[in-house]
């Protein structure tokens, strides 16, 4: 693709590394990623793919601007207070960088809308707050062979791992199983993830220690595992009755 | 403006390319170098004219560190205004 004057100065320091030049950013320019949840993880990962030059990105939450949301959701301003948080994000997105598109979804996701809103990605990443939706993603991502990273933070814990179905990596629920063998406390405090594929990141922020763990495919995973089951349409996620803090 | 190339030789198998970044400084430099050098063909030459001194030496550094060009000429055309002429051959 040819690159306007303005573009090439906008994405120089991406353009000058080994591993992007012209042809990456022209991928990225290309690209199509969403983002599910614009609080405090998708506050920070809109910003950077925005400025990155992510060409097509589309913003899923349902909720509404708190204050109490202030303090980490920086893509929100107290001006924003009860605007959709789609709209209140799109509106500094926008202004960050024009270049790129950005498609508003004001859903709850859940088992019966989430391929319609994903299916055309290139790439998914969670910000959501919950377990049975980080559950629910993983389950849309791996049947629609869609690469995604699920991640989370809770008081000064985090994890992150990102899953690859086309090159058969693990799986969130290859660490996790099934979330209704669980305590619902259990599920806070499992909540969120950061990573690279076949490993977690987990954080631990008043330490200031980070630790990666190996993990392996679970052949009897049963979102990934060589006899997966129809989750998304038999699967009781349990949307809204997880744990928020 | 746009990126334009301006192919100054069609006829021999390895084509010489012109490229004129007189005013741009580093890193620039290379941006439009290194742009410049990925809509070539392996073998391609290209001849950049520049007038920001250090970018004479970091041209041709970076683009040995990227393994995407390899200098093969300097001619300082200009002392008074300070003008370089540089080819890069694509690797």
């Amino acid at each position: 693709m040819d690159f306007t004057e303005e573009q090439i100065e906008r994405y120089s320091r991406q353009i000058v590394l080994k591993e992007i030049g012209g042809v990456g950013q022209a991928k990225l320019l290309n690209s199509k990623i969403t983002i599910i949840g614009c609080g405090g993880l998708g506050s920070p990962v809109a910003y950077y793919l925005t400025a990155a030059g992510i060409g097509n990105i589309k913003l899923v939450d349902f909720d509404t601007v708190d204050i109490s949301n202030l303090h980490r959701q920086i893509l929100h301003f107290t001006k924003d207070l009860n605007k959709n948080k789609t709209q209140s994000a799109y509106e500094k997105l926008h202004e960050l960088n024009p270049d790129v598109k950005i498609e508003l979804v004001n859903k709850i996701l859940l088992p019966d809308n989430i391929k319609d809103i994903i299916e055309d990605s290139d790439f998914v990443i969670d910000g959501s707050d919950n377990i049975p939706t980080k559950m629910l993603i993983n389950d849309a991502c791996v049947n629609l062979n869609i690469p995604f990273t699920i991640a989370g933070v809770i008081r000064f814990n985090g994890q992150i791992i990102t899953v690859n179905p086309k090159k058969k990596t693990a799986c969130y629920r290859c660490v996790f199983g099934d979330i209704t063998e669980h305590e619902p406390s259990m599920s806070c405090s499992q909540a969120g993830i950061i990573g690279l594929t076949n490993r977690m990141l987990f954080l631990d922020l008043l330490k200031y220690r980070f630790s990666f763990i190996k993990i392996a495919k679970n052949e009897n995973c049963i979102a990934c595992g060589d006899n997966p089951k129809n989750l998304i349409e038999t699967y009781d996620y349990n949307i809204g009755d997880a744990c928020f803090e | 403006m746009t990126l334009v190339l301006s192919d100054i030789n069609g006829l021999k198998s390895n084509k010489i390319h012109k490229l004129d970044i007189i005013g741009k400084v580093c890193p620039m430099t290379f941006v439009y170098t290194k742009l410049a050098l990925e809509k070539m063909n392996s073998g391609d030459i290209l001849e950049l004219t520049l007038d920001f001194p250090a970018a004479v030496k970091n041209i041709p550094d970076n683009c040995k560190r990227q393994n995407i060009g390899e200098l093969i000429d300097i001619k300082h055309v200009d002392k008074e205004k300070k003008a370089w002429i540089l080819k890069i051959k694509k690797i």
